[in-house]
């Protein structure tokens, strides 16, 4: 029988709901790139996680460029994920262009033999040892929270989060860019109609979706390992986020990696030794329960 | 019409008893691969005739293991109860999955098989004092008859042939037509009387059926029972075979099993870069042979696909 | 459908006829002695495997630079087992089959291991495992054909156990990765010490499953239960990962913090200068201790071959190896059964000392190395100090308490 008495601290619920809250900002990072991927251009990118890794990888080697400095860990940051919407660029390209029209399980397969591709370019190209990043100084403490210390550099993913679901809106609704996004989202044949380039515009939806995938590794190198094989556990927590809050809506995207974020945080608390079925009970309640899932679009493709 | 019966069995035995004569090592990979084979043509009931594709058949495979396994390690089961438990039980697990599955499409019933066998998968990793959780259930008692490899072989092939052959009778019946019916346009098998629904739940247990009849076979062949077995990474591999071999025909994705096993097999020994191997390969298949391997190197014109043919 | 079975018949047939018939290597004059290695490659395991082959290849080479065993080559098959057991069941049979290796060694992944050591058993072949920590390989699933090199789950939770019989520490949390290694750990190690120290209590567990990436949510809710002492037995990255996440919570400094994996080298490297001081850590190797010349010499022989400092895979592959090349000597013969009886009991020398195969489980009486981080100048990581070994028979299971598993399954 778990100890349920810590439920009556607050200090101790305070902690363990931030520890969700930022789980969540961290999965809703993520997760908006696969959700905004899936929505535009129809494609479910599993080779979202190989994204992150690289972003991960990327990050760890430009930092180790510029060691020393105290702006090392934002320029890595920086540079690291816009290397990975280059390389979602020539992904997207190369390697999804041609296969648009074909059904989704080829679309899917694309993806899934990228995934196979790049883990073993990345095992090849930096070795198969663990490695990890560093936080930059100005983010390595704690603050006091109800008594008790929470890491400082928690409180800036935690900021992250809103700050990117802010531009993210502001890029959908105030942008040109964003607006045809919307209508391709909607209707691709008739963007493509009234004449605007379409393969342009899905190559940049791509990139987008890429750099948001890759920001999240090079946030998650300091404070965790870095490895070839850290790509599959993280595409299966976005899946599961993407489909509890909705395929392609972001909104959705957003409330699916609350929900998942303190499903995680206490979770662990009630059932301290099922972890790893939580997750995907929840997936399949939601698909059998409401299969769009809570603010997606009810199904019209089938 | 009876001589060309009379011709394929002719032509089939003589394949099948090929391996016989060939080292014990590859007699043993043949044995995978009818095994495999028999899994994916299982599977392609559900793809290719059906249209609904699956991402969670190993739940069925891994159930079909774990229950000819547990029964002869665990309980004093003969071993005809043991191995024909395999697939009734796995039908069953497959008709309650499958229940819930049908009533999705395209995407979201893919995902739902995901996580109904990862649910599975979780199921044999943490069930330690049934399963022995992920050290597995090992030394699964094979009856003595059963130990030497030509015998094995010789019992693999005998029951994949037996229900091939039922099969292919079923698909060809009016059962499987009604299934390509349904996946070419399910409204319109809808207005001509067709339970779609039904149809499509029988299809995904029979399926599971047969994908937990390997399972089994696959126990005894391994001597054992590993969660692996149920992982959705083993799902992808029948999913892998399917397409490689060409889910139009029948027979395809028996021989994309034996395809990727050898490959893998030869692959295997001079490089650990598997995977990068196989990540070209699905490229080279979707963009240069759509249709596997039957449908490009063979010309076989299935029956259903984008062409909609008549076959062979 | 007549023509694609011909066809498709005669094209598999005879590419398998094709293969089976292509030469195998050429032969040295006298046949070599071939040992068949099976390692997970990729992934979590590849750390400690690719070292490993590493330190396999280095013993190899040595024993034949010296004239080989009984005049014959040793040579290596290395496989890759995609840590998978059906995988590592086939590659067993091939190595076995097909290339007809004498002996088999490797395995990391437990499950693999139980699983190849079926196949050996079968083919009665010796089965040299190497690091796969299962206890359950020697214990209840023992058997002839199969031996273990390296320590094992029971050993190291026994060891830990040992350690910290005569220390004050009452309140104990515990943190594994939720697979049978993390549970076995856990369950010898507190079964262990309750026997030696009662009065210990276990305030608090977690479970985060294995390759978890987030772990502040199983921080927050083991310093609530206010332990002494946190024992932990993850490893690899989530050793890492944990150490980096819980430390800005002030872990560190409000409780004491055991982990059997943080000194091992693909832990402490990552983390350097982040390790925090004094916590207890363990490795099976250690380059720096015992300082003593075999030891120095390995190290330098192994930074020559690999430019790199040995990590605990790297022992685990030359160790097993020269179990094996030693008992061949004895033996005076590579025959399975005669290698089996040469082996049982057999004492070698290794860079750390001696080191013994108990007859009954096959078990290697490798014990553990324990001391607390500290950093030092030499080293852009930090290393064992006050390093203890807890050793030898003390650590393995009794022999009697084994009879009795066996006995009972």
């Amino acid at each position: 029988m778990p100890d349920l008495s810590a439920f009556a601290d607050p200090g101790f619920l305070a902690v363990q709901c931030l520890n969700g809250l930022t789980q969540a900002m961290f999965l809703f990072l993520i997760a908006s790139g696969l959700s905004l991927i899936f929505g535009v251009l129809g494609v479910l990118n599993f080779a979202h996680g190989s994204l992150y890794m690289l972003g991960a990888y990327l990050s760890y080697t430009i930092a180790s460029w510029f060691v020393g400095s105290p702006a090392t860990f934002w320029v890595a940051l920086v540079l690291g994920s816009i290397g990975v919407a280059l390389v979602g660029g020539i992904i997207e390209s190369v390697f999804l262009r041609p296969v648009y029209r074909r059904e989704e399980l080829e679309q899917l397969l694309v993806t899934y033999a990228l995934v196979l591709i790049i883990s073993d370019l990345v095992k090849l190209a930096w070795g198969a040892e663990n490695r990890s990043g560093s936080r930059p100084a100005l983010l390595a403490g704690s603050v006091d929270i109800a008594g008790r210390d929470f890491p400082t550099y928690n409180l800036f993913v935690l900021a992250v989060g809103p700050l990117v679901a802010l531009g993210l809106w502001l890029l959908l609704r105030r942008t040109q860019f964003g607006r045809l996004v919307r209508a391709a989202a909607n209707d691709r044949e008739m963007v493509g109609v009234v004449g605007v380039n379409v393969k342009g515009l899905f190559t940049g939806v791509f990139m987008l979706g890429a750099w948001l995938g890759g920001l999240g590794g090079g946030l998650a190198a300091p404070i965790g390992a870095i490895f070839p094989g850290m790509d599959v556990e993280i595409i299966v927590e976005s899946f599961i986020v993407v489909v509890v809050g909705g395929m392609g809506s972001l909104g959705g995207t957003l409330l699916g990696a609350l929900i998942i974020g303190q499903l995680n945080a206490f979770g662990i608390l009630f059932f301290p030794r099922f972890a790893i079925v939580f997750v995907y009970v929840l997936m399949a309640v939601v698909l059998v329960i409401r299969p769009w899932g809570l603010l997606g679009r009810p199904v019209t493709r089938g | 019409m009876e001589r060309r019966w009379v011709v394929r069995a002719v032509a089939g035995a003589a394949l099948l008893a090929v391996p016989l004569v060939l080292p014990q090592f590859y007699l043993l990979l043949s044995v995978e691969i009818l095994i495999m084979g028999l899994f994916a043509i299982g599977f392609n009931v559900l793809m290719g005739y059906a249209g609904m594709v699956s991402f969670g058949h190993a739940a069925f495979f891994g159930v079909g293991a774990y229950t000819c396994g547990l029964l002869l390690k665990k309980t004093e089961a003969p071993f005809v109860v043991a191995f024909l438990a395999a697939p009734v039980v796995a039908v069953v697990v497959a008709a309650v999955i499958g229940y819930f599955c049908v009533r999705l499409t395209r995407i979201y019933f893919s995902m739902l098989t995901l996580a109904f066998s990862q649910i599975v998968w979780a199921t044999a990793h943490k069930w330690y004092s049934l399963t022995g959780g992920d050290n597995g259930l090992v030394g699964v008692p094979v009856p003595p008859w059963l130990i030497g490899p030509r015998t094995f072989y010789g019992f693999v092939a005998g029951v994949s042939l037996i229900v091939v052959a039922v099969l292919w009778r079923i698909m060809e019946a009016p059962f499987g037509r009604t299934l390509l019916a349904i996946r070419e346009n399910a409204e319109r098998a809808e207005f001509v009387g067709i339970n779609v629904k039904r149809t499509q739940l029988t299809a995904f247990a029979l399926s599971g059926a047969v994908s937990g009849l390997a399972g089994g076979m696959f126990a005894l062949f391994t001597r054992g029972a590993f969660p692996e077995y149920a992982f959705w990474t083993k799902s992808a591999e029948v999913l892998i075979m399917t397409l490689l071999g060409g889910p139009y025909v029948f027979l395809g994705p028996a021989l994309g099993a034996g395809i990727l096993i050898v490959l893998n097999s030869v692959v295997t020994s001079y490089t650990e870069y598997w995977p990068l191997v196989l990540g070209i390969i699905l490229l080279a298949l979707i963009y240069v042979f759509p249709g596997g391997v039957t449908r490009i190197f063979l010309g076989w014109r299935g029956a259903g696909g984008p062409a909609g043919a008549s076959r062979a | 459908m007549k023509r694609f079975t011909a066809v498709a018949g005669t094209v598999l047939s005879g590419l398998l006829i094709l293969w089976s018939a292509l030469p195998l290597p050429a032969q040295a004059q006298q046949e070599p002695i071939k040992i068949g290695v099976i390692y997970g490659l990729g992934g979590a395991a590849a750390p400690y495997t690719k070292p490993a082959i590493t330190g396999h290849e280095l013993a190899v080479d040595e024993i034949n630079a010296k004239g080989g065993l009984l005049g014959r080559k040793l040579q290596l098959v290395i496989r890759d087992d995609q840590s998978k057991p059906d995988v590592g069941i086939r590659e067993a049979r091939d190595l076995i089959l097909k290339e007809k290796v004498d002996f088999l060694m490797g395995v990391i992944h437990s499950g693999v291991a139980l699983g190849i050591s079926e196949v050996a058993k079968e083919y009665k072949k010796l089965y040299l495992n190497t690091i796969a920590k299962t206890a359950a390989l020697t214990e209840e699933k023992g058997h002839r054909y199969v031996f273990r090199s390296a320590s094992n789950t029971a050993i190291e939770g026994r060891a830990a156990a040992i350690l910290m019989a005569d220390k004050p520490f009452k309140r104990y949390a515990v943190i594994g990765p939720d697979y049978e290694y993390g549970h076995r750990m856990v369950d010898d190690f507190i079964g262990h010490l309750k026997t030696l120290k009662p009065g210990v209590q276990v305030v608090a567990e977690a479970w985060p499953k294995f390759g978890e990436r987030d772990f502040t949510a199983h921080v927050n809710a083991l310093l609530q239960a206010k332990p002494d002492m946190v024992y932990s037995s993850l490893w690899g990255g989530d050793a890492i990962a944990f150490v980096k996440q819980a430390k800005p919570y002030g872990f560190f400094t409000k409780t004491q913090y055991m982990n059997i994996a943080a000194a091992d080298l693909d832990v402490v490297v990552p983390l350097g200068a982040e390790t925090p001081e004094g916590i207890w850590g363990s490795s099976n190797y250690a380059f720096y201790h015992p300082d003593t010349p075999a030891n120095r010499e390995f190290v330098a022989k192994y930074k020559a071959k690999a430019n790199d400092l040995p990590p605990a895979g790297a022992f685990f592959g030359y160790v097993g190896t020269y179990f094996l090349a030693e008992a061949i000597r004895k033996a005076k013969s590579a025959d399975t059964e005669k290698v089996i009886d040469a082996l049982e009991g057999l004492t070698i020398e290794t860079p750390i000392g001696p080191l013994t195969m108990r007859a009954y489980d096959h078990q290697a009486t490798k014990g553990q190395y324990w001391g607390r981080l500290k950093r030092v100048p030499e080293f852009p990581f930090p290393i064992m100090g006050d390093v203890q070994l807890i050793g030898g028979e003390k650590t393995l299971r009794p022999v009697d308490e084994i009879k009795a598993l066996r006995g009972a399954k």
